[in-house]
């Protein structure tokens, strides 16, 4: 059996609002902290956007060197990065 | 490896744009004029086809120029009114020229000979005797599987509009009706010049 890769939630199962960070704690000691903390703007994101994130600054900001390397077209690749800022702006 | 394929066949702009897209819709444009210009089928407008007076050659080039740089002039034109991003105009011009690549086969379709006796069928006599000019049947089923790549074509310029100009909703569906219907009366009054 793998071990299962649980992804971040970001959404009340319930009722859908954006999650906060209530509980926080060292693996190595145990220390606990607790407190109502926001996440972080880009945890806020899907896994999906933060890997776009990721590859758009690997690729030192080159839509063109995105979209060769995903293999999709220019427009594809600079239409999902203004939906990003879009929805960046949004959070904020 | 099918469903990606199937992929591209209703939205091939998620993966081809540019000057891809312009030298591959450029090419489409020229084995279309030379396929209109042995059928002697006319582009009227973007939307309206048949035959012309005027059976030139460059009559047929001018045409499907129209054709293409009508409706790509009014989406970039309404693009930079409408959308948020900064669009570049190879990718519209590129995106509706392989928009159009469908038109081949309707061009195809119009050199058989069923489609070259409607062209020659006279319109202004009585619905029996129209029914019953030889071939006329077959030329207007032929025509309806024509009308499929026409309807290819529209759905693909749609496609064009939405990846190149990056719109969606309302601001997509006006300026796609805009740019098809009133692109169809500009060309029809451009290519007119023509005859």
């Amino acid at each position: 059996m793998g071990e299962v890769r649980k992804r971040l939630p970001l959404q009340c199962p319930a009722c859908d609002s954006p999650l906060r960070v209530g509980r926080l704690f060292c693996e190595q000691c145990d220390t606990e902290v607790c407190g109502n903390f926001e996440l972080p703007l880009l945890a806020r994101l899907t896994e999906k956007e933060q890997l776009f994130i990721v590859d758009f600054i690997k690729s030192s900001g080159s839509l063109k060197d995105m979209a060769k390397n995903m293999g999709v077209s220019y427009p594809t690749v600079r239409n999902i990065l203004d939906d990003l800022i879009d929805k960046l702006n949004k959070i904020e | 490896m099918k469903r990606q394929w199937l992929n591209f066949l209703i939205n091939p702009f998620e993966w081809i744009a540019g000057f891809q897209a312009l030298g591959w819709g450029l090419l489409g444009m020229v084995v279309s004029t030379v396929i209109s210009y042995l059928s002697g089928w006319h582009y009227h407008g973007l939307l309206h086809f048949g035959p012309a007076p005027n059976p030139a050659w460059w009559c047929y080039a001018v045409e499907h120029l129209v054709v293409w740089m009508v409706p790509a002039t009014l989406f970039y034109l309404g693009g930079l009114i409408l959308s948020r991003s900064r669009i570049r105009v190879i990718d519209v011009l590129g995106t509706v020229a392989f928009a159009q690549i469908p038109f081949i086969f309707m061009n195809l379709f119009n050199m058989l000979p069923p489609m070259q006796n409607l062209a020659k069928v006279d319109m202004n006599v009585p619905p029996t005797e129209l029914l019953a000019q030889p071939g006329f049947l077959v030329g207007v089923w032929l025509s309806l599987i024509g009308v499929i790549f026409l309807v290819w074509v529209l759905v693909w310029m749609f496609k064009a509009l939405k990846v190149s100009c990056n719109l969606k909703g309302y601001s997509l569906g006006i300026l796609y009706c805009v740019a098809v219907f009133g692109g169809d009366i500009l060309c029809r009054y451009l290519i007119g010049l023509c005859y």
